[in-house]
């Protein structure tokens, strides 16, 4: 099985420990992707998959075979560069085949699996040109068929998509999404938009300063971030994250904000009165009193109107809080908006010192 | 996408509008001037040193053909048309001057043009960072030595009693050799002496140049198994060719200016037959009587030379590898 | 005690009561004038107003001169050309001062004194100047020589005195070591150059004596005289010399060829330095204090210095010897100084007092200012002494040469018209020296100089195309023969051929007829 395997893998620059002891396993035809800020040690993870960095500790396995010191060309892997890495000097042609010519592949076969991967990407009409006579997308396009030719074990990569418009970040997303289910072959993607990992992945790895913070499919990290941190990363915009004491009464467990009460789960691990940070995203709080639900009163600063939805920037007392709604075409109406509604089941609480999750997390999400 | 830019296309009709009267003409001028002042301060340097450096000494050309005379100037002196180009090509031994001139211009660029590429490359490929360092500064060190200096270290170094070249020689059993009085040995010595003062130092203006490859070209090549020797070739050498192309044609447009100062000090009577160059020529000639007439004659005609060069190695430059001087 | 009070207040009493008689006699104009200079020279770049020499002579004629030196003869290379690179930004710029004194300044007033850049001095001299005309008729070739292709004469130059420049040199500590004689014939010069080489002089067991060197190669080329060639005709090397009347060019000569043949066997047996070529000018000074060197040709005055090597040296002494005979018996020092140097000062043409300028040149050729321009002020670097003007103690015991402490006085200014005295050298000639002209002396070895000749336009034309290829190919041929890798003797006839067809004929033709012209010949 061509999966790759990461087990206690340390990167340090002489004494800066970058990358802290990583354990990580990507199946066999699975699409991982790396995510966090810049700076986390992503990057660097990938390019120690891929060798072109050394490590300093731990094992990295391909296909089962531990590669430490093995030579990148050995591994079998193929990697996308985030400035996509063409031979200016070269035509797209020339650039797709330069990984089968340097291992000196039959004439008839580079022919041929060059024209495969130009159909498949839409190449086909500018084989003859040279990378600066073609657009972002299709230089992008280039720099995949680089990597598909080589048929590898592993497909990597860097950043691809942070070069371009976003709009093409779009398409392309799509279509490295299209590749992969075609190709099935193993993939670890970098980025550090968190949209692209969400569209993009079968698992996502969230890093943050050389550690894993939490590894999961797309809607488990929506839905169950493990910490306040993955909380804060995933999802646009962001989990509102609410500083609050626990208080248990007679009906169940509430949060304290200030002079508002919030109902939670009975099924929270939380002690009377410890701190917590309660988590509510800003698509689930309704705008309409329902049953299960907590009232909040805010006072609305800014409207911002994205088309179906809008975004009410607010103020929950003394902290923000971000609210996402419905328009229905309508917008005038939000402005008026003083009391919102925090549905129970949905809210999220951490604990306030070490960020970690204390809510049990839903089941229903894992099926998507 | 600020009002700026909404105005340009206004102006520019304003230009090139022929029925605007002159004076709608000087109005447009005058704001043109004010608007744009600061860009025209800042080509002025530019153009006082065409003026005064490139176009007022090209005046003086004219004396090429003319019987000049200092004391009566360049506008005073009588016309004598193409007497001193016919005093020229009628001496056979400016005529072997030029061909030697051609000749060891021929030899630098086969052999002095490639070697700071190739120590370049070489620089390129050392990892460990203070020995680089030393080994740069070391090859850079004689180029700023003077040229007499160096000339004194190889009359020095091919000496036939104390010379260091004839001493291995002897080791080996060879005879010595009076290297500097044998014409067949003045051109390899000349452009040996050449590459080993300036590869050095024009090795830095390609190091530039492979500082500049993106470093992501070489990681994917590692990725896609390229070795050390196939990514200088496949990468390195293919992104710095434009540099390449463009220090050729350079170096083509000095052909005919060969180091005329160490040919000086390096040659004798008995190798002007592979020594004497155009420029050491028309030197000996003048100091017979400060013939500045015949000397501005023979640099006209390097400098026609030169330029025909120039303009076939950028012609074929531009066709062939798409880079080129203009 | 007294007698040194008297002496010295005798020399100041004569002293003073010959200033103010010569504030009458010398005075050119009542009111003080002012002329104009550009001066020349790499020993001092511009003209200075303040040098003492100046100062006095300004007070004794009344003519001040002011520096308006344009540029410097800063390049300095084997063959001179940057002597007159300052003369050049001068005209160039367009000024000519009234006064223009350079090295090198022959050719150049001759070639612009006609155009008009420079007065013609004949006139003047015949009527404003009795010491130069004096002079001039005293020495006639000497005016002739001057003369430019227009017959006019455009500059005084810097007449050195003193009759000889350079001598045959010898190890005479190693003749004795090695119990040989003094050389008296080529014979015996060649033997003793070959025990040189095979004795081992030095003592060191290693045959590296250099038997003959040079610090200008063509001084080797002296040594064709031993077979009665002849390798230049002036101070000038590859000139042209006067054969009876007539100007011939040394090496199309059958003594340069028999010589050349003699020097390449000399060369090739090891007699002759095998780096003459290249070892250049430090030659000299290497290969005596290394004791390898035997013999040279050289100046009297610089060589005999190197007796002071004898401190390191166990009983090393280089004394000069007289010209070895050569194969007809002939003994010729080819070599003397030059009575005329092509340095000097002219006046330029726009210049508006002419006569109180010619005034000023000949100025320098009364005794007085003769004894200004060769020693300096009086009582500050010399003294009279019975006539003659002697300097002081502290002049010539002082680690400056006396020749440097002039210049900066504004003495011996080879840039200015005027008339060495040899006195003023052989006061500083050390004893080698002066035991080398002695001998020299006693033997009349020197031969008459070809003093130059000036061209007209077209016998320029006809030199400028032909001359420069001649010599080039010349010098080719000489150097190849005595390299040994051409052979003197089968390529004689196809060597005088191609020069006859480079146009020597012409060249001589052109050379001769400018000779009878300026000589009368």
């Amino acid at each position: 099985m061509s999966g790759v395997k990461l087990e206690k893998i340390v990167k340090a620059y002489g004494r800066l420990e970058v990358v802290h002891g990583i354990d990580l396993e990507v199946k066999e035809k699975e699409f991982v992707v790396l995510v966090g800020p810049s700076g986390c040690g992503k990057s660097t993870t990938l390019r120690m998959i891929a060798g072109l960095e050394e490590i300093s500790a731990g094992d990295i396995s391909i296909d089962g075979r531990v590669v430490n010191r093995v030579a990148p060309k050995d591994r079998d892997v193929a990697m996308v560069f985030q400035n996509y890495a063409l031979y200016p000097h070269l035509s797209v042609f020339e650039n797709i085949a330069f990984g089968l010519r340097i291992r000196k592949e039959s004439k008839g076969h580079i022919e041929k699996t060059v024209k495969e991967a130009s159909d498949i990407l839409g190449l086909t009409p500018y084989l003859d040109r040279k990378p600066a006579e073609l657009s972002g997308g299709q230089r992008q396009r280039v720099a995949m068929g680089r990597a598909i030719v080589r048929r590898p074990k592993v497909f990597l990569f860097d950043e691809p998509l942070s070069n371009l418009d976003a709009k093409l970040r779009t398409q392309m997303r799509a279509e490295i999404k299209q590749l992969h289910r075609r190709l099935g072959a193993t993939s670890v993607y970098v980025t550090h938009d968190q949209v692209e990992a969400m569209t993009l992945a079968d698992r996502i790895v969230v890093m943050n300063d050389g550690n894993i913070e939490q590894i999961g499919s797309p809607m488990e990290l929506f839905m169950n971030p493990a910490n306040t941190f993955v909380a804060g990363f995933i999802g646009s915009p962001p989990m509102n994250q609410l500083q609050g004491n626990i208080e248990k009464v007679s009906s169940g467990l509430q949060v304290r904000i200030n002079d508002t009460v919030i109902d939670l789960p009975n099924n929270t691990n939380v002690e009377d009165g410890q701190s917590v940070v309660l988590g509510i995203r800003p698509e689930h709080i309704s705008l309409s009193n329902n049953e299960g639900t907590s009232a909040m009163s805010i006072s609305l600063n800014l409207v911002e109107t994205l088309g179906s939805e809008a975004l009410l920037h607010a103020k929950f007392g003394e902290q923000d809080m971000i609210v996402k709604a419905e328009t229905n075409g309508q917008i005038d109406h939000l402005s008026e908006i003083s009391t919102v509604y925090a549905p129970t089941d949905l809210v999220k609480v951490f604990d306030a010192k070490s960020g970690l999750v204390l809510s049990e997390p839903f089941s229903q999400g894992s099926n998507t | 996408m600020s009002s700026g830019q909404d105005e340009k296309p206004e102006s520019g009709v304003t230009e090139y509008d022929s029925k605007k009267s002159f004076k709608d003409k000087l109005i447009w001028l005058g704001d043109h001037f004010r608007n744009e002042w600061q860009l025209y301060v800042m080509l002025a340097p530019t153009i006082i040193w065409f003026l005064v450096f490139l176009y007022k000494p090209m005046y003086g050309l004219q004396i090429a053909f003319k019987d000049y005379s200092i004391f009566r100037g360049v506008a005073a002196s009588p016309w004598v048309g193409w007497e001193h180009f016919h005093t020229l090509f009628s001496n056979d031994q400016f005529i072997r001057a030029f061909w030697n001139t051609i000749k060891i211009s021929a030899l630098n660029l086969l052999f002095g043009f490639p070697a700071p590429i190739l120590l370049a490359l070489m620089f390129n490929e050392i990892l460990h960072v203070t020995y680089k360092r030393v080994a740069q500064t070391i090859v850079y060190l004689p180029h700023f030595i003077s040229t007499v200096i160096i000339a004194g270290i190889v009359t020095t170094a091919f000496s036939p009693t104390a010379g260091v070249v004839n001493t291995i020689m002897g080791w080996f059993g060879l005879d010595s050799i009076y290297f500097l009085t044998r014409p067949e040995w003045f051109r390899p010595i000349f452009v040996g002496t050449g590459i080993w003062q300036e590869a050095g130092f024009g090795s830095i203006v390609f190091l530039a140049a492979i500082a500049g490859v993106n470093p992501s070209l070489y990681e994917s090549a590692v990725v896609d198994g390229a070795s050390r020797w196939q990514m200088m070739w496949k990468i390195t050498l293919p992104c710095i060719l434009p540099t390449i192309i463009i220090m050729l044609i350079i170096r083509i447009g000095n052909i005919m200016e060969v180091s005329f100062e160490m040919i000086i000090l390096l040659y004798q009577p008995a190798t002007y037959i592979t020594a004497d160059v155009v420029n050491t020529w028309v030197y000996r000639q003048g100091l017979e009587s400060g013939q500045y007439d015949i000397a501005a004659a023979a640099g006209l005609f390097n400098a026609v030379v030169a330029f025909v060069l120039v303009m076939v190695a950028n012609t074929l430059s531009r066709r062939y590898v798409r880079t080129s001087l203009w | 005690m007294k007698m040194r009070y008297l002496v010295t207040a005798m020399l100041a009493t004569s002293a003073l009561s010959a200033g103010a008689l010569a504030e009458e006699d010398y005075k050119i104009v009542d009111e003080p004038l002012e002329l104009s200079i550009q001066m020349n020279h790499k020993r001092y770049p511009v003209y200075k107003e303040d040098w003492p020499v100046e100062i006095e002579a300004r007070k004794l004629t009344n003519i001040h001169l002011k520096d308006v030196t344009v540029g410097a003869n800063l390049r300095t290379d084997s063959e001179n050309t940057g002597k007159t690179e300052a003369l050049n930004l001068m005209l160039a710029s367009g000024k000519i001062p009234d006064i223009v004194g350079s090295s090198r300044i022959k050719d150049f007033v001759n070639q612009f004194g006609p155009e008009g850049a420079f007065l013609p001095l004949n006139d003047l001299i015949d009527e404003h100047a009795p010491n130069l005309k004096k002079f001039f008729e005293e020495k006639p070739e000497v005016a002739s020589a001057l003369k430019a292709a227009d017959g006019n004469m455009y500059y005084i130059p810097y007449l050195p005195d003193g009759k000889y420049g350079r001598a045959y040199w010898i190890r005479t500590d190693w003749l004795e070591k090695l119990e040989l004689d003094m050389p008296e014939t080529v014979d015996e010069y060649e033997a003793v150059l070959r025990a040189f080489k095979t004795q081992d002089p030095n003592g060191n067991g290693e045959a590296d004596e250099v038997p003959f060197f040079a610090r200008q190669w063509p001084e080797m080329l002296r040594l064709v005289t031993l077979w009665d060639g002849r390798s230049s005709g002036s101070d000038t090397y590859h000139d042209f010399y006067v054969d009876n009347g007539e100007i011939q060019h040394p090496y199309a000569g059958e003594g340069y060829r028999e010589g050349i043949k003699n020097i390449a066997r000399w060369y090739a047996d090891g007699l002759i330095d095998a780096e003459i070529f290249t070892r250049g000018s430090s030659s000299r000074e290497f290969l005596l204090s290394e004791n390898l060197g035997g013999s040279t040709h050289d100046w009297f005055a610089s060589t005999s210095g190197y007796n002071r090597l004898s401190e390191d040296i166990d009983g090393f002494e280089f004394k000069a010897f007289a010209p070895p005979a050569s194969i007809s018996g002939k003994r010729i020092e080819e070599h003397r100084r030059i009575p005329i140097k092509p340095d000097g000062w002219a006046i330029g043409g726009t210049n508006k007092h002419p006569v109180e300028t010619i005034k000023y040149f000949d100025f320098w050729f009364t005794e007085k200012g003769r004894r200004m321009a060769n020693f300096g002020a009086e009582g500050v670097q010399y003294d009279m002494v019975d006539g003659k003007a002697i300097f002081k103690d502290s002049v010539l015991n002082s680690d400056e040469p006396v020749n440097n402490q002039l210049y900066q006085v504004g003495a011996q200014l080879q840039g200015r018209g005027y008339f060495q005295d040899y006195n003023y050298e052989i006061q500083w000639s050390n004893e080698f020296a002066l035991e080398g002209i002695a001998l020299y002396d006693e033997g009349d070895y020197l031969i008459d100089q070809f003093l130059g000749v000036a061209f007209t336009a077209d016998e320029q034309k006809v030199y400028d195309k032909y001359w420069g290829s001649i010599r080039d190919y010349m010098l080719e041929r000489q150097q190849t023969w005595i390299l040994g890798t051409g052979d003197v003797e089968a390529e004689w006839d196809d060597y005088l051929a191609q020069l006859d067809q480079k146009g020597l004929s012409e060249v001589l033709e052109v050379m001769n007829s400018a000779y009878k012209r300026q000589y009368g010949g």
